[in-house]
C-alpha cells in the first residue's frame, strides 16, 4: 500500500506489527501460563517465569470440588442445539428472503435486523417474565431459545447476505432444466453457500457459547454454563487465579481454533454482510 | 487477502435482476415466503412477544414473588424513572462510555489496519494473533484483566507500578471507567481493524502509485486518497461497534459491576440492577429497556439505510462514487 516503502518505514512497520501482535498476545499468553503453574507460583507476589507446567489446575477443574464436566455438558447442549436450528431455520429464510419479492420486504428485514441489534439488557427483562410464566427458568430449552433471541435473526440476516452472493445465472439455468424450487435451493444453492454456512455456524457458536448475561439471569443452578462457572468462582473470600485461567483457556480453545478456521470469512459474517472479504 | 468494500458491489450485477422483475412472483403466497414463514413464526415468539411484553410491564408494577403478576399502574414507571436524576447519570455515563470506545477503537482498528497493510512478510499470521481477542467470552475478558490488574499480583499492576502509578485501578473511581473502556478496546479493535483491512486492500495500488509518482507522501494519500475511498467500510465499523456497545455489560458485570461510586455505571448495568437486584422495580427496568431499545432501532435504521436493500444500496454506492 501506498507505494513502494523505503527501508526505515519497512522496519517501522515490522516494529509496529510486533507490538500490536504483543498487545493481543500477551493477555491470553498470560492466561495460558499460569493455568499451567502450580499453586506456590501464582500465589507470590513475584512474577514467576520458571516453573515445573502442572496440569494441576485442570484437575482440579474437572475433578475437584469443581463440576466443571457438568458445566461443559450445558454449555455444549445449549451452543450446539440453539446453534443447529438458528442455522436450518436461518437458511431456509435467509434463502426465502433473498429472492422474495415484497412491498414489505423493508419491514420484515428491518424487523430482523432490530431483533438481532437489541440491547441484551432490554431483551432479558421481558425474557425472565415470559420464563416465569412458561416454566422455562433455569431449564436447557430455556437458556437455547434465549440464545436463539439474538442467533436466529444473526443467521436469517447473514445467510440473505451469502444467498444474494450466489449467481442468479446457476439457479436459473437449474429451473430451466426443470428442477423445482426446493431442489434449486437444497441441490443449488445450499451447496454454493457451504463457506457462508460454515461462518454462519461458527459464529453463531461462538455468541452461544461466550453468553454470560442470559444464563447468569435465567440460568440456574442446574443450567449453569462454563462462562457462568467463571463468574462463580469469583467468591468474597478471594479467586482461585489458577482455577480461573484453566477454565478460561477451557472457554477460549475451542473458540479461538473454530474462529480462525472461518477466518477468510470473519469479515463478513461480523460486519453483518455489509462488507465481503475475497 | 484481497477484498472489496459492500457486497452489493461484487454480488451480481444489478443489470441481471433489472432484466426480469415482473417474472418474480410477489407477496406472501409464493414458495419464497413459505420458506421464512416457519422461522418468523419463531422469530416472533422471540421478538415481539417480549416486546410487547416489555411495553405492558413499563405500565405496570411486576410481582415476581409466587405467580408472575402485572398490576397496571398507568404512567408511574414513566414519570418515576424520568425524575430520577440517578437515570440521567447512567444514561450520561453511557454516552461517554460509548464514546470513548467507539472513537478509540475505529482510531486503533484503522491504525492495526494500516500496519498489518504494510507488512511484507508475516502478515497473515499476525493477523490471526491480533484477531484472538475477540473469540474471548466477555465475561472472562473481564475476569482476566482483574487478574492482570490486581494489585498484589497482577502482571500489568506491576508494570503500571514500575512506572510510578501504583493504584487498584477498579477502586479508583477516576481509572475505574477509563479501566473498563480500554478492556472493551482491546478486545474489540481487532474486529474493527478486520473490517478496515479488507477496505484498506481493496483501494486500488494503482491509484497509489500514480499519487506517489506526484510526489504525495504516506500521508497525504492516505487522508486524500485512501480514507475517502473507504467511506462505507467506515461506516460498517461504526455502526456494528455502536450496536454491540450498548448490547454488551459483561465486562462491566465482571469488573466493577458499576462501582466504585456508581463511575461505571452504564445504562444496561442500571437495568439490571433494577430488574433483578431490587426486584420490586421490574416495571422501571422496563422503561429503562425502552429507552435502550430507542437507540438500537435508530442504528438498525441507519445500517439498513445504506447496506439493507440491496438494489438500493448499490445503486447508493454508485452514485457516491462519482
Amino acid at each position: 500500500m501506498l507505494g513502494r516503502l523505503k527501508p526505515w518505514q519497512r522496519v517501522l512497520f515490522l516494529v509496529l506489527g510486533i507490538l500490536i501482535g504483543l498487545w493481543s498476545a500477551i493477555p491470553i499468553a498470560w492466561m495460558l501460563i499460569t493455568s499451567l503453574k502450580p499453586q506456590e507460583a501464582i500465589r507470590t507476589s513475584d512474577l514467576v517465569f520458571s516453573f515445573t507446567p502442572t496440569l494441576e489446575n485442570y484437575r482440579n477443574l474437572f475433578f475437584g470440588g469443581n463440576r466443571a464436566g457438568s458445566f461443559l455438558v450445558n454449555s455444549l447442549l445449549v451452543s450446539i442445539i440453539s446453534t443447529f436450528i438458528a442455522l436450518a431455520l436461518g437458511s431456509l429464510a435467509g434463502y426465502g428472503m433473498a429472492h422474495w419479492r415484497s412491498r414489505h420486504k423493508k419491514d420484515v428485514s428491518f424487523w430482523i435486523l432490530s431483533t438481532r441489534m437489541a440491547p441484551i439488557a432490554a431483551v432479558i427483562v421481558p425474557l425472565f417474565v415470559m420464563f416465569r410464566i412458561a416454566g422455562l427458568v433455569n431449564t436447557i430449552p430455556g437458556l437455547i431459545l434465549a440464545c436463539l433471541t439474538f442467533n436466529l435473526p444473526f443467521a436469517i440476516w447473514l445467510m440473505n447476505a451469502f444467498f444474494h452472493q450466489v449467481p442468479r445465472s446457476i439457479e436459473e439455468a437449474a429451473l430451466v432444466d426443470g428442477c423445482s424450487k426446493m431442489r434449486a435451493f437444497w441441490n443449488v444453492a445450499l451447496p454454493v453457500t457451504r463457506p457462508g454456512l460454515i461462518t454462519t455456524a461458527v459464529l453463531c457458536l461462538v455468541f452461544a457459547w461466550n453468553d454470560y448475561a442470559f444464563a447468569s439471569s435465567l440460568g440456574g443452578p442446574q443450567t449453569s454454563t462454563l462462562p457462568m462457572a467463571a463468574g462463580a468462582l469469583v467468591t468474597q473470600s478471594g479467586i482461585d487465579w489458577g482455577l480461573l485461567c484453566a477454565l478460561g483457556i477451557v472457554i477460549a480453545l475451542p473458540m479461538l481454533i473454530a474462529g480462525l478456521a472461518v477466518r477468510r470469512h470473519l469479515v463478513t459474517g461480523l460486519s453483518l454482510g455489509a462488507v465481503t472479504g475475497e | 487477502m484481497s477484498s472489496a468494500v459492500a457486497t452489493q458491489e461484487t454480488v451480481a450485477p444489478a443489470v441481471e435482476e433489472q432484466d426480469k422483475p415482473p417474472k418474480e412472483p410477489r407477496g406472501f403466497n409464493t414458495f419464497e415466503f413459505a420458506l421464512m414463514a416457519p422461522t418468523l413464526a419463531l422469530l416472533a415468539l422471540l421478538s415481539l412477544v417480549p416486546f410487547f411484553t416489555l411495553i405492558a410491564m413499563s405500565f405496570s408494577d411486576v410481582r415476581t414473588l409466587g405467580r408472575i403478576r402485572l398490576e397496571f399502574t398507568g404512567l408511574e414507571n414513566w414519570v418515576d424513572v424520568f425524575t430520577n436524576p440517578a437515570f440521567w447519570a447512567s444514561w450520561g455515563r453511557s454516552l461517554i462510555y460509548f464514546t470513548s470506545i467507539i472513537v478509540l477503537e475505529m482510531v486503533l482498528g484503522f491504525a492495526f489496519a494500516v500496519v498489518l497493510n504494510n507488512l511484507i512478510r508475516g502478515r497473515s499470521l499476525l493477523l490471526s494473533v491480533v484477531l484472538l481477542p475477540m473469540f474471548l467470552a466477555p465475561v472472562m475478558v473481564g475476569l482476566l484483566a482483574r487478574f492482570l490488574l490486581d494489585s498484589t499480583i497482577g502482571l500489568y499492576a506491576k508494570m503500571l507500578a514500575g512506572v510510578g502509578f501504583d493504584t487498584d485501578v477498579f477502586a479508583n473511581p477516576s481509572t475505574a471507567m477509563p479501566a473498563v473502556i480500554l478492556i472493551d478496546v482491546w478486545e474489540w479493535t481487532p474486529l474493527v481493524a478486520l473490517i478496515m483491512l479488507a477496505g484498506l486492500t481493496s483501494v486500488p495500488p494503482s491509484t497509489l502509485e500514480a499519487a506517489a509518482v506526484d510526489g504525495a507522501g504516506f500521508f497525504r494519500s492516505l487522508f486524500n486518497i485512501v480514507i475517502p475511498q473507504m467511506k462505507a467500510v467506515i461506516l460498517v465499523a461504526l455502526l456494528v461497534r455502536s450496536m454491540d456497545a450498548i448490547r454488551y455489560f459483561d465486562v462491566i458485570t465482571a469488573t466493577t459491576n458499576g462501582g466504585p461510586a456508581d463511575a461505571t455505571k452504564i445504562i444496561p448495568i442500571r437495568l439490571y440492577e433494577m430488574a433483578f437486584r431490587f426486584n420490586n422495580q421490574i416495571g422501571q427496568a422496563a422503561v429503562v429497556g425502552l429507552t435502550m431499545l430507542v437507540f438500537s432501532i435508530a442504528l438498525a435504521n441507519v445500517f439498513l439505510r445504506f447496506f439493507g436493500d440491496r438494489e438500493v444500496a448499490r445503486a447508493h454506492v454508485a452514485g457516491g462514487d462519482h
